[in-house]
């Protein structure tokens, strides 16, 4: 089967003028300016087939905007090439803007003073909707997301979770093919991230929608998505399935034990890194390698009425994985160059 | 013929979107109403207290008080138009390339130039369009030839294509906000250079006016978009020579070159969209 999205040696560099503080070096500015290279994205090559669920992760100015905006057809790449259901995003094709859409967590697209259901209508014009299908459309998405009764209500007025909601059925009006969330979730509660959640499932697996989204909350990626890309400074880091990218990064486990005398033993810091001590039970940081080892020898020394050991969680395993990253990319992200 | 209606159906409903928008905020649109108007009647009382002083602009150009009073109609009338569909858009387009919410619009499967030249109808401006259309009839009611059919349909297609003029012009200017980053001056500009195009033609003589003549009927032709359409209205100077027909001829061609150009600059600028922020 063909690919759904493909890119080859992605890249997109900026050149952005250098501001200095100050008065004087803002004149200087006026004559004579510093330009940096900013290397958003480095050379990226992923391939995604047709009805995959992928998250895209990375730290804040990782690239992963970038990408989806240059998969958007939004901004043009400096070299390399993409292909997205056989197009050339950034051709901009009416054909290729037909099958697919874009969410930003962070930009509104509908009209601020006009109920969404007004927005809804200009989409069903411009994407060339039958009557018939849109209002079906409309109202499934509607009632999957619990906003029948707001959709005569400006969106001026509406929380930052529903609005977000209008904006996903907005986008999904036209049954794109292909999906871009970036950010869907940036700054909602638990309970509208669950609602979106559940509607992304729901409608991914009974649509096979191929979807695409970058995201800040490991919720969001634990409960959607079972592969995951890093990107971190631009670069791919590491493309494969959830608890890979723990089992590669993750360089320990949790060690839990139950007590049976009601005490925990003093002397435990040898085995490894307390984590928590709360009489009877303890639990203990210890390196990937030595796991069965130290078990061994807990279980030969002590009596225990429970033992587990869990992996790390998944928050720390990648803010340790993106903190290194960024450090190893600092040193080659920027070339300075004179205009 | 498809992409044409749909189209049309897109743009009535940016149309009525703005209406509804609009009535939301009532006393806003009185206020703009009101006050665009006011600016209009002052400038009428202007050119009144000079035509209390000479009987016409100049010798001998024909732009007596009434023929003047039906080429400001007709300015009036271009300029609304233009303000009405195009000058809040071009606004919000240097507004959408700094926030980064051109995006949407790029996203879209429909000429990404024409969803932004016309996502807002300013209605308060149809004010202006009003006071316009009645100045032309006033105006024309009294001068003594009669108007006929064909002239009136070849006045109606030289107010259009003195709007694209017009609005060539300012999309051009809007365009470079995506190179600039931000460009509200240039918006500016526009609205002293279209300024050019409020007086006949005639006025620009002598050795500062000739080159200014020259200017702003071939490199930037707003000197054409209101003087061909109200000549052929009015027709000082009747009956016209060989070179009167050249001139009237250059209406459509200025306006498709100025559309032609706004064009490419517009796709050009596309091109380098750099998609601000997140």
């Amino acid at each position: 089967m063909k690919c759904a999205i493909e890119t080859s040696n992605l890249a997109k560099y900026y050149r952005v003028y250098s501001k200095k503080e100050g008065l004087v070096p803002s004149l200087v500015g006026l004559f004579r300016r510093e330009y940096r290279e900013v290397h958003a994205v480095r050379g990226i090559d992923v391939r995604v087939e047709p009805g995959e669920f992928v998250a895209f992760l990375g730290p804040n100015g990782a690239g992963k905007t970038t990408t989806l905006k240059l998969l958007s057809g939004i901004i043009t790449p400096t070299s390399g090439s993409a292909s997205v259901l056989g197009y050339t995003p950034w051709k901009r094709e009416n054909a290729y803007r037909r099958r697919f859409a874009l969410v930003m967590g962070q930009k509104n697209q509908l009209w601020w003073d006009l109920p969404a259901a007004e927005s809804f209508r200009l989409h069903q014009q411009i994407y060339d909707i039958p009557e018939a299908s849109f209002r079906q459309t409309m109202a499934e998405l509607a009632g999957m997301m619990e906003v029948e009764p707001l959709l005569h209500r400006p969106v001026r007025e509406l929380s930052l979770g529903e609005r977000m909601r209008m904006e996903l059925i907005a986008a999904l009006l036209h049954s794109p093919e292909v999906l871009f969330l970036d950010e869907p979730t940036i700054g909602l509660d638990v309970t509208a991230q669950f609602t979106i959640h559940r509607f992304l499932r729901h409608y991914q697996q009974t649509r096979g929608t191929t979807i695409l989204l970058t995201s800040h909350y490991m919720k969001d990626v634990d409960a959607l998505c079972r592969r995951v890309i890093v990107i971190a400074g631009g670069r791919l880091i590491y493309d494969g399935s959830l608890p890979g990218l723990v089992e590669r990064f993750g360089g320990y486990k949790i060690i839990s034990v139950l007590f049976s005398d009601g005490e925990v033993p003093p002397d435990l810091e040898r085995f490894g890194q307390i984590v928590s001590r709360e009489p009877p039970r303890m639990r203990l940081r210890v390196d990937r390698q030595v796991v069965t080892a130290t078990l061994r020898e807990l279980l030969a020394r002590y009596a225990a009425d429970d033992v587990s050991v869990e992996d790390p969680p998944l928050e720390e395993v990648v803010s340790a994985l993106f903190s290194s990253a960024e450090e190893r990319s600092r040193e080659t992200a920027v070339t300075l160059t004179r205009a | 013929m498809r992409g044409f209606a749909r189209a049309w159906s897109v743009f009535l409903t940016f149309a009525r979107n703005s209406l509804i928008r609009d009535m939301t905020f009532r006393a806003n649109f009185l206020i703009e109403l009101v006050s665009s108007s006011a600016w209009v009647f002052m400038n009428l009382g202007f050119y009144l207290l000079i035509f209390h002083y000479t009987p016409s602009i100049g010798v001998g150009t024909g732009w007596g008080k009434w023929e003047f009073f039906a080429f400001a109609g007709t300015g009036l009338i271009i300029n609304s138009l233009t303000s009405m569909f195009f000058m809040t858009n071009g606004d919000e387009f240097g507004e959408m390339i700094r926030t980064g919410t051109l995006d949407f619009a790029l996203l879209k499967p429909i000429d990404t130039q024409f969803l932004v030249s016309l996502q807002r109808v300013e209605w308060s401006s149809a004010g202006n369009l009003v006071v316009g259309i009645v100045l032309v009839l006033v105006a024309t009611s009294r001068l003594a030839g009669a108007i006929g059919p064909g002239q009136v349909i070849l006045y109606l297609a030289f107010v259009l294509c003195g709007v694209v003029i017009l609005y060539s012009l300012l999309f051009s200017f809007a365009a470079t906000s995506i190179w600039l980053g931000r460009n509200t001056s240039l918006l500016d500009f526009w609205f002293y250079i279209v300024s050019f195009s409020r007086y006949p033609m005639e006025i620009y003589q002598g050795r500062l006016g000739r080159p200014i003549r020259w200017f702003f009927s071939f490199v930037v032709p707003v000197l054409v978009a209101v003087n061909v359409p109200a000549r052929e209205l009015v027709r000082p100077l009747y009956p016209r020579l060989a070179s009167d027909w050249l001139f009237t001829l250059s209406a459509p061609v200025a306006a498709a070159a100025s559309f032609a150009v706004c064009r490419w600059i517009f796709a050009r600028a596309l091109r380098s969209y750099r998609s601000a922020s997140s």
